[in-house]
């Protein structure tokens, strides 16, 4: 028996679900979770394929994955950047071809000219032409050597360091710095960078979210409301907490990653979601993405999806089995087991478009695969 | 007229049962001290350092969500990762605090403790045994520099390292461990935030400001009947953060501080400081800064004829502040961790042992890096040489036993055996009985600190 019903709130549920078990048989694994897809509105995963040393990653682990807009597949790792080849070998480059440092940490793709910009533990690199050119804070405006996060912002590459953000124009070659001194920030440790069309975000470590406008120069944070780190007060008040550890904006909905759990703001209204009150899988997330306004969240055990009212989670069992777990409005929260399952639970990254969903984790690269659906719009459509 | 006594016959019972559920409820009966149990689970570790309910934020409201009550556990792999090949050392780093910044001092101390752990432990080590090798940085005084030196420790294989006194450099040192998955036992850092960042990689075995506070809030309020509190405190990151959460304990004690006032580090001009606090009419002053600028704002103070009592923390009791206050130390009351003339064997020998190798007596600084120091040691010896197996080690330690006393680990993993009180009378500093943990240290009933379900008890 694979399924497992843990509630049975009604009666209408209990029927929907024992028409599902008849829709989808005794067969475990690939396919199955097309059967639980009953209304959720944003595409499930019905299976993964993972990647380690055998294929040219080295070492475990995988600090981020990214897919340019060309379809070429990189990822930063403990011991080097990787791109994936055409015979789905991974390239291994490390500082023996110029990079600063083998250690990984973030990845982003100038979208205008195709460089790619590599955040590292020493330094800053952009790989153009098949070179590296490198930004340290010994020889640039870099602020400090440790690059958390990183994002293209027009023509200004952002990097989010452990001595403040500093912006880079490409045009003029300039930096500038961005921490206590000129901002609102107490502390100038930064995590993540994101951006809106107006807006630059970034994640601060202790300081929330801090919101840039390049146009006016100005500042503002977002900050945990009830100043306290060691409670919420209450849900839906503000960032869930001040400990940012990844920000991403699409879409209008600016998404919160922190060790305390996850906050969602659409620029009017606060949603916070806490491990053991909600259907997220763990206050400790590493890592958040959208994609149509859907959330994909790296937690360290495994990964949740959501748009904010209905919740998938994928995650990797005690038995090492992959598991798939559905919580939507007034219905009975279904499990499942998969016949495929994530690299690892602890996931420190994570890539999604509309073809496949790729996963950074501390053993290793998961591709995840979509279950045959077509409703892909429809979060955007629904929601405000 | 009529309506309105209408409305209020109306509404009277309502209001007087609204009014009731918020009356104050009767006090707890008191213990000797402010050890009072939390009405918590026994499942639960003590919560927020240990602070008693009634200096809690938002007394009287359950929040939505607490943290801190269990432990967060380290869910990744690495456990299981074959030993490095080709070791000839057991590598363990050490930050020190830049030698010419405020910390540099210290930063000596602690590292004078650290080498006499290591010269001991090494000397002890049988044939076949790797000896442990001491990897030693210096950060500097400049935001971020702390996280390059842990990058160097990652490129040196170090299996943990120790450090380090500054509360900007530890948490920058935090987020790359985290990163590169190393455990720090931090030695001398009171930042109350270090540990709020809910990290699995860290144990402070140094006790806070958090703790400080509200040894010190109890003290002032409660012991000594104070009711106006004035705070100087240095402009600085450590000032700031010092003072933060005993500023809050006095005012849910009823006492919000009637004047804070911020000097700059050396600034000897603080007329304008003294003429706000003398304004405010305190019956205590709290300090917060470097022992001699708060010697010197002690001296200056009496001098003008402030009778306030006043207080501070522990480094107050180096001898830089007695040195710059001068007679005006008298009746100075502070924070401490233990007597550093108790004269139980442990303590005694490592007095005798380390003026031997130093030739000087060592303080808390010195006694606390020697304890990280073993504990780190001992870790590795237990966990072999894996970054993720001496992490569950230290991790899932409850409670350990140093020369510096008896430590209790809460779920932040800060140590939170309680302190005590000292005041300096007659040219010599008091200790006050030290009082014991009146609740249960560990949760009852198996408790998750990692994934593996290792446990070290």
């Amino acid at each position: 028996m694979q399924w497992s019903v843990i509630q049975w709130r009604s009666r209408s549920a209990r029927w929907l679900t024992l028409g599902c078990l008849l829709i989808a048989g005794p067969v475990p694994g690939a396919g199955a979770a097309r059967e639980l897809d009953q209304g959720v509105p944003f595409p499930l995963l019905e299976g993964f394929e993972n990647f380690g040393e055998k294929d040219g990653i080295p070492g475990h682990k995988v600090h981020s994955v990214l897919k340019t807009r060309e379809g070429q597949l990189w990822i930063g790792t403990f011991d080097g950047l990787c791109v994936r080849q055409a015979d789905g070998k991974f390239r291994r480059y490390g500082p023996e071809e110029g990079l600063s440092h083998k250690l990984v940490l973030c990845l982003a793709e100038d979208t205008n000219t195709g460089d790619l910009w590599i955040g590292t533990a020493r330094g800053l690199n952009r790989f153009s032409g098949g070179k590296f050119t490198t930004y340290t804070q010994t020889d640039s405006g870099l602020p400090n050597n440790v690059v958390y996060g990183v994002d293209v912002v027009g023509e200004t590459v952002w990097a989010a360091t452990a001595a403040g953000a500093g912006a880079l124009n490409l045009r003029t070659g300039a930096w500038k710095i961005y921490d206590q001194n000129n901002t609102l920030m107490h502390e100038p440790w930064c995590y993540a960078i994101t951006k809106s069309p107006e807006f630059v975000y970034i994640g601060v470590w202790g300081g929330g979210i801090l919101e840039h406008n390049p146009k006016t120069g100005s500042f503002k944070e977002y900050r945990d409301p009830d100043g306290d780190f060691q409670f919420v007060l209450a849900a839906d008040a503000g960032p869930v907490g001040d400990i940012t550890s990844w920000v991403y904006w699409e879409e209008g909905v600016l998404w919160q990653a922190t060790y305390f759990g996850m906050s969602r703001y659409d620029g009017a209204r606060w949603r916070t979601w806490v491990e053991g009150k909600s259907p997220l899988l763990s206050n400790f997330v590493n890592f958040v993405t959208a994609h149509h306004r859907v959330a994909w969240i790296g937690t360290d055990r495994g990964v949740s999806v959501t748009d904010a009212t209905n919740w998938v989670n994928y995650a990797v069992s005690e038995k090492g089995e992959g598991t798939v777990e559905i919580h939507q409005p007034h219905q009975p929260v279904v499990r499942q087991r998969l016949a495929t399952t994530l690299a690892n639970g602890f996931v420190l990254g994570i890539w999604v478009d509309d073809q496949e969903v790729w996963f950074a984790t501390s053993n290793g690269l998961t591709r995840g695969r979509y279950a045959p659906q077509d409703k892909a719009a429809r979060v955007a459509e629904a929601q405000p | 007229m009529k309506s309105l006594r209408v409305l209020w016959l109306w509404l009277a019972p309502w209001v007087l049962a609204v009014a009731s559920g918020y009356q104050d409820k009767p006090e707890p009966e008191r213990g000797p001290g402010p050890d009072l149990p939390l009405p918590q689970s026994a499942e639960q570790y003590p919560y927020y350092g240990n602070t008693p309910e009634e200096m809690l934020p938002f007394r009287g409201v359950e929040p939505y969500h607490r943290f801190w009550l269990t432990r967060l556990p380290f869910r990744g792999p690495g456990r299981d990762y074959p030993d490095p090949p080709g070791l000839k050392s057991l590598k363990v780093g050490l930050l020190s605090p830049a030698a010419y910044g405020p910390e540099g001092a210290r930063g000596a101390r602690t590292r004078r403790g650290v080498l006499l752990a290591f010269e001991e432990e090494n000397a002890q080590r049988q044939p076949g045994q790797l000896p442990f090798e001491l990897v030693q940085r210096q950060d500097s005084p400049q935001w971020g520099s702390a996280a390059n030196i842990v990058v160097e420790f990652k490129d040196n294989d170090v299996l943990g390292y120790l450090g380090t006194v500054d509360g900007d450099a530890t948490h920058v040192a935090l987020r790359v461990s985290l990163k590169i998955e190393t455990y720090i036992i931090n030695t001398s850092d009171p930042d109350p935030s270090l540990t709020e960042t809910q990290i699995p990689w860290l144990t402070r075995i140094f006790p806070d400001d958090r703790q400080q506070g509200w040894r010190l809030a109890y003290l002032i309020i409660k012991q000594r009947g104070c009711k106006r509190v004035a705070i100087l405190r240095e402009s600085s990151r450590p000032g700031r953060m010092g003072v933060l959460h005993f500023a809050n304990y006095i005012r849910r004690l009823g006492a919000p501080a009637v004047a804070h006032l911020l000097y700059a580090a050396g600034d000897h001009h603080l007329d304008s400081q003294l003429h706000a606090i003398q304004a405010a009419d305190p019956d205590a002053v709290v300090f917060y800064g470097q022992p001699e600028d708060i010697g010197y704002a002690v001296a200056t103070f009496r001098r003008a004829g402030l009778r306030a009592q006043f207080f501070g923390f522990d480094r107050l009791k180096e001898e830089g502040f007695v040195q710059a206050a001068g007679p005006a130390a008298e009746g100075t009351t502070i924070t401490y961790f233990f007597d550093p003339d108790r004269p139980d064997k442990p303590w005694v020998e490592f007095v005798r042992r380390f003026v031997k190798r130093w030739g000087e007596k060592p303080d808390v600084y010195a006694a606390y890096g020697y304890d990280g120091a073993k504990l780190m040691m001992e870790a590795i010896n237990h966990a072999g040489p894996n970054r993720f197996r001496v992490r569950d080690y230290l991790a899932t330690l409850d409670e350990w036993d140093g020369v510096t006393g008896h430590m209790i680990f809460d779920a932040r993993w800060d140590n939170i055996a309680p302190i005590s009180t000292a005041e300096y009378k007659q040219g010599k500093w008091h200790f006050e009985p030290f009082p014991e943990l009146k609740r249960p240290a560990r949760p009852r009933g198996p408790t998750q600190a990692s994934a593996s379900g290792v446990s070290a008890r």
